[in-house]
């Protein structure tokens, strides 16, 4: 190989032109990649591995592999950077091959390796995050995943300018179930919402299913639907909302405090939500309802029985008052005791009283996170405010006689 | 791998993200039946909702060769419902050699915590409804819960648990004062 002679943008170059050639002789591939090493020539063998995952069907899978997990575990990484793009296809190309043999978790260390070996930093998002999000998913093995996911995006890998909505999206919409199902609603509300909340101008059907998600994932945890952003795109208003209507009914029996009507509302929907496979997500905001009202006792009764408090939040009983009450208490849901002498709980009030060295340090962390957040913000501000194109533009949208006027307060 | 086991339970955590390791990179995707069982009794252990993928994504076939896989779910799914008695019940099984401390430390694990889980919710508990969540016999929970300075009255057999003490506030990192003073 002339490697010496070559930069590595125009050694790329002259790989993917190459693509035709390479799929014409494609029985002599695997002798090609046997004369290459895959630390010295890492764009090359990418490139080879593209080109097979690329014919029309795969002879053999086990050994392609083999040769991808090599490849990403001892590729150079340095090298590999001038090629995000085909770096990415590639294991785009390896999650759906895994995915049509119903294989997913032997993906997942490997997707791992393959994150970790071309992101710049760890708030940095690329596309295959979204593909490890999938195969996590689909083998139901959730915990290797939440090692980016527990991280904040600030960044997102150009990949050759071939990095796509649809990744972005998926991410936060796989990385949003990933959330619920291990309960941390918190969480998924947050990555729902940034699915939903997405700048767009035509509807994807990932946002309209993250937004329903939004919904559910809401009422369980605030008993309520917050409002979108300012920022939402028009697109969710107009498109959206109209076709979420069986979501709308539920959250408005939520807000009646109900339990009845909320049960009515969804044997109503039943079919749609079971169709949008968000059932038992549903069925959770009705045990959440019984939460809610509870907590709700708590503002109006210092001490209440078991058996009012059952009539009042209807319950079957004392029995099953008890029980929400404990589950209550053990997950934090509310502060109170019970006692089984008379029957009774005494609510009381949250034990925290912000003065104790540990909330300090906890504020402490949180202001560090925003003054961080504050200066990516700067320094985001300052990168558009240089970008040609933006200046181009927004001088262009003034009038002539108003030059260089500061970009400030233009669409942001 | 039995002396692995037998190690205090910090290192159950340990083992378990090592046997984590080992099913991601198992061949084929599918690792051996001792590897789940352990798994998914160390993630009973921790009470990490885990166990319940975990035997979900367990193959068929795998189950179906190792009915003692079946017996570790039990005591999660009962763990899942919050149901102690039925969690204890589970738990009282000839388990073989690769489990059987896990599960112990299981068991002493869910003892642990419904004592701190009565201590926090109760100011007072019929003795036979404590037993329950012990999962001992009343003469014997009520000598554990005497032997923690809580009461219990032979006449009305009620106990009263005496309330967690909030563990002490730290004291401030001399790093974090000297950040203070330096802005």
């Amino acid at each position: 190989m002339v490697y010496g002679k070559w930069n590595f943008a125009q050694l790329c170059d002259f790989i993917s032109k190459s693509g035709d050639v390479l799929t014409k002789n494609a029985s002599h591939l695997d002798n090609v990649l046997a004369t290459l090493d895959i630390q010295q020539h890492s764009l090359g063998v990418l490139g080879i591995l593209c080109v097979k995952y690329n014919l029309p069907n795969i002879p053999d899978f086990e050994t392609l592999f083999v040769q991808t997990q090599e490849f990403i575990l001892s590729c150079n990484g340095e090298h590999v950077r001038y090629a995000t793009d085909s770096y990415a296809d590639l294991c785009h190309k390896f999650t759906q091959n895994l995915i049509e043999r119903k294989q997913p978790i032997r993906g997942i260390g490997i997707l791992v390796k393959a994150i970790n070996k071309i992101q710049l930093f760890s708030a940095q998002l690329t596309s295959i995050h979204s593909n490890l999000c999938q195969l996590c998913l689909l083998s139901k093995a959730l915990k290797p995943a939440l090692q980016f996911l527990d991280f904040d995006i600030t960044d997102i890998g150009k990949e050759g300018g071939h990095y796509d909505t649809k990744d972005f999206l998926l991410y936060y919409y796989y990385g949003g179930m990933i959330y619920v199902a291990l309960k941390n609603y918190a969480r998924a509300l947050y990555f729902f919402e940034v699915a939903v909340t997405v700048t767009s101008m035509a509807v994807s059907h990932i946002m309209l299913e993250s937004y329903k998600k939004y919904i559910l994932v809401a009422l369980i945890l605030h008993g309520k639907v917050p409002n979108l952003p300012k920022y939402t795109s028009q697109v969710v208003a107009r498109y959206i909302k109209p076709l979420c209507q069986p979501y709308h009914d539920l959250a408005s029996s939520y807000a009646t405090n109900n339990p009845v009507e909320l049960r009515a509302v969804v044997s109503k929907h039943q079919e749609q939500f079971n169709k949008d496979t968000n059932m038992g997500l549903v069925k959770q905001t009705i045990t959440s309802l019984y939460k809610k009202n509870i907590q709700r006792l708590t503002k109006t009764f210092m001490t209440l029985s078991l058996s009012d408090m059952a009539n009042r939040v209807q319950l079957s009983g004392p029995q099953e008052a008890e029980r929400y009450v404990l589950h209550m208490i053990e997950d934090g849901e509310i502060f109170a005791t019970i006692n089984q002498k008379d029957g009774m709980v005494r609510f009381m009030d949250r034990p925290e009283k912000y003065s104790s060295a540990t909330m300090l340090l906890q504020m402490d962390q949180e202001m560090q996170k925003c003054i961080q957040l504050n200066e990516k913000l700067k320094e985001m501000d300052r990168e558009i405010a240089v970008n040609p194109q933006y200046v181009q533009k927004s001088l262009g949208m003034h009038d002539d006689d108003l030059p260089g006027t500061s970009m400030k307060g233009q669409g942001y | 791998m039995a002396t692995e086991v037998a190690q205090p339970a910090v290192n159950l955590i340990e083992m378990g993200r090592d046997l984590e390791t080992q099913e991601l990179e198992a061949p084929g995707g599918v690792a051996t039946a001792s590897i789940y069982g352990q798994l998914l009794a160390v993630y009973l252990y921790d009470n990490d909702m885990q166990c319940k993928f975990l035997w979900k994504r367990i193959p068929a076939a795998v189950k179906n060769t190792n009915s003692e896989l079946g017996h570790i779910w039990t005591v999660g799914q009962k763990m899942w419902q919050r149901d102690f008695t039925a969690i204890y019940e589970s738990l009282k099984r000839d388990w073989s050699e690769a489990v059987k401390p896990i599960m112990v430390a299981v068991g002493e694990a869910t003892r642990k915590r419904a004592f701190h889980l009565i201590s926090q919710a109760y100011s007072s508990i019929t003795a036979e409804a404590f037993a329950v969540y012990m999962g001992m016999s009343v003469s014997d929970a009520v000598q554990a819960a005497i032997s923690e300075g809580w009461q219990a009255d032979p006449q009305t057999r009620l106990v009263t648990p005496k309330r967690p003490v909030p563990p002490p506030d730290p004291k401030l990192m001399s790093e974090f004062s000297c950040k203070g003073n330096n802005v």
